[in-house]
């Protein structure tokens, strides 16, 4: 005769618990931030191993650039300063074009934008998960970086800080599934919102009627509204729009002008938005 | 101290950088884990331990918590009842049982993943499953290393 309390059953009694104790953790963390504490104290205890861990790459790379050392330095300063040449031009370009903005914000009766203060970030890692789109930056809540900020990179935006630690950040890049922006195409100020999809190269433009005009090659940015990322930040490049037949939205498909899978700097908005 | 060692090294697995091009084709370290206790040492294996190691490996991966938690329990629970017959065949019969128990575990993945507002590509879980059999054998090899040497230090110690 089967027992009744037999080591199997104690065994289903157990998964039982445990699942109830995930789903209900997974429904909380997922519905709520009311896990963000137990996200950061793990994360802050798990520092040294994290660092421990970035050793052997670090290790291997100095090693290479230290045996092309003299040939690669040389390239990189003729790099620097033929850049250094371009940068030079486009700031005397951009001062004009500051003193004209500020008048014409003045003649518009539009407040001036406060001053972006950025703080420049190294990318640690990226999530080892192929769904989950987040990179850990090596600047935290010691730096001034708080939950909400901006992420973004010489070419466009990447994402938003959406866990401080103490010397790290987690950043949800644009293309996760979970990020949804609001943007607006440069052209025609058409407003959207860009929804990530999961890839690296693609984010997506949902529920637009059918007669919008946007066109291969629009450039978006930010809209500024829901009052998280300033407007007029450059983020993606129009690439396809699907227009079904019978169907009444169309589908835009744009390629975000970061490249994010290459990225290895980036910078943290710290200011505190349009006043 | 057997499963602090085990947990630490596979953290540390998870944790080192490696190449984007490898995301897509990196075995789940975490399900190795567990798959290496549930199959070898499922005598010493305390669920609540195994619910409590599972959340640093949601912070490292920055999935839900909870998430490694519920397909720890579910890959235990059968590596437990599989355990006694399982252990006795050959790598290759015991990777083909991994692979079966860890596309399960990519099936529950999936369907949470996609409740908590995820895209996951089933594909990739599949991929991800199957790698993660290839290198069992390895693996097992490795922690069976990664014990000897933690019973050695607690042998040394006492």
């Amino acid at each position: 005769m089967r027992p009744l309390f037999s080591d199997t059953s104690v065994a289903s009694v157990r998964l039982v618990v445990a699942v109830t104790f995930s789903v209900a953790t997974i429904f909380i963390d997922s519905r709520f931030d009311a896990l963000t504490l137990v996200r950061q104290t793990i994360k802050t205890v798990l520092w040294p191993l994290e660092q421990a861990a970035y050793v052997p790459g670090r290790v291997s790379s100095e090693l290479i650039d230290w045996a092309h050392s003299y040939d690669l330095i040389t390239e990189r300063l003729e790099v620097i300063a033929l850049e250094n040449e371009r940068l030079r031009t486009e700031q005397l370009k951009l001062q004009t074009l500051r003193a004209e903005n500020a008048e014409l914000r003045r003649l518009l009766g539009v407040k001036e934008r406060v001053n972006e203060r950025l703080l420049q970030a190294q990318i640690e890692r990226l999530s080892n998960d192929p769904f989950v789109h987040r990179v850990t930056i090596n600047r935290g809540l010691l730096a001034g970086v708080t939950e909400g900020r901006p992420v973004i990179s010489a070419d466009g935006l990447v994402g938003q800080v959406v866990v401080a630690y103490p010397h790290a950040a987690d950043v949800l890049l644009m293309t996760d599934a979970t990020h949804n922006l609001p943007v607006q195409v440069t052209r025609t100020r058409e407003r959207a919102i860009a929804v990530g999809v999961g890839r690296m190269d693609r984010i997506e433009l949902r529920n637009l009627p059918d007669t919008v005009d946007i066109v291969p090659g629009d450039l978006l940015e930010t809209s500024g509204l829901g009052e998280r990322f300033q407007s007029g930040i450059p983020v993606a490049e129009v690439k396809e729009v699907i227009r079904a037949p019978g169907q009444p939205f169309a589908r835009v498909i744009a390629a975000p002008l970061t490249p994010m899978a290459r990225l290895s700097l980036v910078m943290v908005d710290l200011a505190e938005g349009e006043s | 101290m057997i499963f602090l060692v085990t947990w630490l090294s596979t953290l540390f697995l998870i944790v080192i950088p490696y190449p984007a091009w490898m995301t897509l084709a990196l075995p789940h370290f975490g399900f190795l884990f567990v798959t290496w206790w549930g199959l070898m040492r499922n005598y010493q294996l305390s669920m609540t331990l195994l619910l409590i190691a599972s959340l640093p490996i949601d912070v490292l991966y920055g999935t839900t918590l909870g998430l490694h938690g519920l397909l720890f329990a579910l890959i235990a629970y059968a590596l437990t009842l599989l355990g006694p017959s399982v252990r006795q065949v050959n790598w290759i019969r015991q990777s083909l049982v991994v692979f079966v128990v860890l596309l399960i575990a990519s099936a529950v993945s999936y369907w949470a993943r996609t409740l908590t507002g995820q895209s996951p590509d089933l594909m990739i879980l599949v991929l991800q499953s199957v790698v993660s059999a290839l290198l069992w054998s390895p693996l097992r090899w490795f922690y069976d290393v990664v014990a000897d040497y933690a019973e050695g230090l607690r042998a040394q110690r006492q």
